[in-house]
């Protein structure tokens, strides 16, 4: 029985409609730093049992491999502090009178739901039933994104359902037409869904039907994961979302549809061969990554500036993947840490807004001074986001550069300009804002909220620190567990 | 029990498909919102129509529960929430579209046709008695993405995503004799609850800006 699995699952699940029915407003915080310890520890739990024995599973539902384990790895770590972190957030909100206790506990049982259902969208056996699990992230994402009511955040949750709502119905259509092959194959059973037996009869699938349904998914999951030109929603969303909700779509959802593609990806590569989704990937990312290397540079909000950030990660991650080979570590690489350093950054944009109540960067210098704390996380995460050594987002971005390099240097070129131009930009906005003479004194925060987003941030740089260091050794095992998953064999480095 | 030769099965099924079709037209055509709404419930029946025909000759039973959720949810449920958003905001035309209606109908002919060229290879893959189908539940998606594209009301994009949702099950129908069950009971309670969000945001919108014109949701921009 692989209970941690189940855990990993349950867990928000319970806290969340524990929260919505709690009266108290402690009762509900200890609710939800128990399930921040939970959500870690399982997490943990489901990639050692899957590092040691390659799998865990509950028949006939939940199957993790070394695929979901690493998505599990990077939900529960990210997902454990930003729940600790909207038990803050959320706390400063509602001692200011923003929110009431009603709506406090609305929110943890929504922000709850939406963690679970990403957690069964990367641990289901059943394609069908990922697609239901992700529609149901998107839904309560709907539901978080316009949750402060204000113009602006229902222009962001508007434009976000509608979006959303089309993109996962093309990658439904998408779903479709896999189990329309597929059942020709394996008959009318739900046997026809699960990954699986996928894997096993690609190769007999029929190609033409495979390629459209690759390339209705792409568009489709590609739309919840921000990728050009599907982006459109992205940056309102995130800038608009209550900040502990901007983290997790950025740290959490982008990568789960990012997974999604994936898992087709590895389809269709054993049914066409990897070059048409590789081209199709990689165009996309090289796409991403120019928009947003533009666009950051014109940004006069800080929480907007990391939203395009997190189009060019995500962009530079579909390259990865779609060089293959040892582009395939380099992006899952990058996704665990652009998962880390993304959210610390958010928590301590979160930490910024609240003190000045508003999100114009140029009226935010000097926070390193003002705000030792978040000025000093915007610093390391943005010089991390940019690319450089120590962290891990160094690594994965010179490698896939190589990976890019062998196969077609023009890719190599124009992916290592467009880098160098998020680089300089990223780099020279976050000095921005931690450098200089503080402007504006702002308002105090409640000492209690601010220990909470604290220890969440001094989390987030502790892991993105040690990892950027050293690859623990559980990690390197999944990476290799996962490398022949998309035909090729690698070694870790 | 009486029986139904294969040939005019699959004339039968081809005939409610094509149906499907035209009531997207009619939508496309369609100025005024309660219209609208009446125009997809009927296209909600003719799909449980399609549906239960498709359940009826090749004896699969959970289609039947499938297509009696159709007409639940699709040709009441739905309706009603949005005739009441149409009520409470009245509203009750679409005065200035983004693309008018004779552009807008020349264009979903163009989809129609764009959707059989993109399916032609995949249609002999699929079970004699439902295959056509699939090129004409393709054209029913594109047709919902246009509708929403093309219309500046709230309540006339959620009839898109609606009649998208629509060709979407016409699909997995058509294409494979239906989903498993449990798989099309999620997808039912996400289309319900997608529905009702839709709702609640349009209420909200309402409400702040004064109007569901989606034209005036341009504070955020870059």
């Amino acid at each position: 029985m692989a209970w941690p699995l189940l855990v990993l699952i349950a867990m928000p699940d319970l806290a969340g409609l524990g929260s919505l029915w709690s009266r108290d407003r402690r009762l509900a915080e200890a609710l939800q730093c128990g399930q921040a310890g939970i959500l870690v520890s399982a997490a943990l739990l489901v990639v050692e049992r899957v590092a040691t024995e390659g799998q865990a599973s509950v028949d006939p539902f939940l199957r993790a491999d070394a695929m979901s384990a690493w998505m599990d790895l990077i939900l529960g770590a990210v997902g454990g502090t930003g729940t600790l972190y909207a038990v803050g957030y959320m706390g400063e909100e509602l001692d200011r009178g923003r929110v009431s206790l009603r709506r406090y506990r609305q929110f943890f049982c929504l922000f709850d739901l939406y963690l679970a259902a990403m957690l069964a969208a990367v641990n289901v056996e059943n394609v069908a039933i990922m697609w239901i699990a992700v529609e149901g992230s998107t839904l309560s994402a709907a539901l978080l994104i316009g949750f402060e009511r204000t113009k602006a955040a229902l222009e962001a949750g508007w434009k976000y359902v509608i979006l959303s709502s089309v993109g996962i119905a093309l990658a439904l259509f998408g779903t479709i037409l896999v189990y329309y092959s597929s059942e020709h194959v394996l008959g009318v059973t739900s046997e026809a869904l699960r990954w699986s037996e996928l894997y096993r009869v690609a190769e007999s699938l029929d190609p033409a039907a495979i390629k459209a349904a690759f390339v209705f998914v792409l568009i489709g999951y590609g739309t919840k994961a921000g990728v050009a030109p599907m982006h459109t929603w992205l940056p309102d969303a995130h800038a608009e979302a209550p900040t502990p909700v901007s983290a997790m779509l950025s740290a959490n959802m982008l990568a789960v549809a990012v997974y999604a593609i994936l898992r087709f990806k590895a389809v269709v590569d054993r049914t066409v061969g990897s070059s048409f989704s590789g081209t199709l990937m990689v165009g996309l990312g090289l796409l991403s990554v120019a928009i947003a290397a533009v666009l950051l540079l014109v940004q006069r909000d800080y929480k907007r500036l990391f939203a395009y950030s997190s189009i060019e990660h995500i962009g530079i991650a579909l390259i990865g993947f779609g060089l293959g080979g040892a582009g395939v570590f380099a992006a899952l690489w990058h996704l665990l840490n652009h998962a880390l350093a993304k959210s610390a950054a958010f928590y301590a944009s979160g930490l910024v807004l609240l003190r000045h109540e508003h999100k114009m960067l140029e009226r935010v210098p000097g926070l390193l001074r003002q705000m030792p704390l978040a000025g000093g996380a915007i610093l390391v995460a943005g010089v991390a986001l940019s690319g450089m050594p120590p962290f891990g987002l160094f690594i994965s971005e010179v490698l896939i550069a190589i990976g890019a390099y062998a196969a077609t240097p023009g890719v190599a070129y124009g992916l290592l300009s467009l880098l160098t131009l998020a680089f300089a930009t990223l780099l020279y906005q976050v000095l921005r804002m931690a450098l200089g003479e503080p402007l504006e004194a702002g308002m105090a925060l409640g000492s209690r909220n601010q220990t909470f987003m604290s220890a969440a941030i001094w989390l987030n740089l502790a892991a993105l620190c040690t990892i950027g260091l050293q690859i623990p050794a559980r990690c390197g095992t999944l990476l290799g567990a996962i490398a022949p998953f998309f035909g090729g064999t690698m070694e870790a480095p | 029990m009486f029986q139904i030769s294969p040939q005019l099965g699959s004339q039968l099924v081809d005939l409610c498909a094509a149906l499907l079709l035209l009531t997207c037209f009619a939508i496309v055509a369609q100025r005024r919102l309660s219209a609208c709404v009446d125009l997809f419930a009927l296209q909600s029946v003719f799909l449980a129509a399609t549906a239960a025909l498709v359940a009826f000759l090749t004896g699969i039973h959970h289609i039947y529960v499938a297509a009696a959720l159709t007409v639940v949810i699709k040709a009441v449920v739905l309706p009603r929430i949005l005739k009441k958003v149409i009520e409470r905001l009245n509203v009750s035309r679409e005065l200035q579209m983004n693309i008018n209606v004779p552009a807008g109908l020349l264009v979903c002919g163009t989809l129609v046709i764009l959707a059989f060229y993109i399916t032609q290879p995949i249609i002999p893959l699929g079970f004699l008695l439902t295959r056509d189908s699939l090129a004409i539940a393709l054209a029913i998606i594109l047709i919902g993405f246009f509708t929403m594209i093309a219309r500046k009301k709230a309540v006339t994009q959620v009839v898109g995503f609606l009649v998208m949702e629509n060709g979407l099950f016409l699909g997995a129908t058509a294409a494979a004799y239906g989903m498993p069950l449990i798989v099309e009971l999620g997808v039912f309670f996400d289309v319900l609850v997608a529905g009702l969000i839709i709702g609640i945001y349009t209420h909200r919108i309402q409400d702040a800006f004064d109007s569901v014109d989606t034209s005036k949701l341009t504070v955020l921009k870059e």
